[in-house]
């Protein structure tokens, strides 16, 4: 199959050519096809929206910061899978791009949230000793 | 033997793979909620991403079948491989030094004594 290169250009006229730009041809003759995709695609569909309230339900209620944060980074890998189940169902290849992006949204923001939670408690200690004038002596204070 | 074989045979084990990647990724999700504390839930957290995602992109790249779902669907995968272990392990390190409580069952923390 050609492949078109991945440039400013092609995305333009990808964005131009409008939303049947990426279709598959269809017809590999499959009597199972209209099967997955009518059928078993939405079932699966609804079964991970089922995992993502269960997500959801962890977001809300989890006790600790890192349970919301993990919770949300099960929920965007949730989302990926129902994009992908998405592009079966349309029949459209342009998903499986949208989602490599909802997973590198996913792990970046994993990232951060933890950066911000391991350092918390010391920044806390930092703000409280800088506060209280006593504590940590000014070589060790954090920036 | 009509020629419809090899299609239906790679459909139904595309449909094989979904069916297993949508199993680990609800066991995950169920993980998520029932488990005691944050380690344990991670734990169950990856095992929804690395295997449940696996197979669901699998399944899309045998069902669709073309070279540039097989390429995305590689590429994809290759960095969730990569990208869920790490956030994971920096998460739990994460929580441990913002001294998220354990499971009241847990018998002992080698990164504390550390």
């Amino acid at each position: 199959m050609f492949v078109t290169p991945l440039s400013i250009s092609n995305l333009v006229l990808a964005a131009a050519a409008g939303p049947e730009a990426g279709a598959v041809e269809a017809g590999k003759g499959s009597p199972l096809e209209a099967l997955v995709v009518q059928t078993l695609a939405p079932i699966g569909v609804a079964v991970l929206l089922l995992a993502s309230a269960l997500c959801v339900y962890r977001i809300v209620r989890g006790p600790h910061l890192a349970d919301r944060v993990l919770a949300s980074d099960t929920f965007a890998v949730l989302v990926v899978g129902i994009v992908v189940l998405l592009a079966i169902i349309l029949e459209n290849d342009l998903f499986f791009d949208a989602a490599l992006v909802v997973g590198i949204l996913g792990f970046v923001s994993t990232l951060a949230f933890s950066q911000y939670i391991g350092d918390r408690r010391r920044a806390a200690e930092a703000a409280r000793a800088h506060a209280g004038g006593v504590g940590l002596s000014p070589g060790e204070a954090a920036p | 033997m009509n020629g419809d074989f090899w299609p239906t045979l790679v459909d139904g084990v595309a449909i094989a793979f979904a069916l297993g990647g949508l199993f680990f990724m609800i066991v995950g999700a169920v993980g998520i909620v029932r488990l005691p504390d944050v380690y344990h839930r991670i734990h169950s957290a990856s095992k929804c991403t690395t295997l449940g995602l696996l197979g669901l992109l699998i399944a899309a790249a045998l069902f669709v079948g073309t070279a540039e779902v097989l390429l995305k669907g590689l590429l994809t995968m290759a960095f969730i491989f990569v990208a869920a272990p790490i956030g994971s392990h920096v998460l739990a390190k994460a929580a441990h030094r913002d001294g998220a409580p354990t499971w009241s069952g847990t018998l002992s923390d080698d990164l504390d004594e550390a």
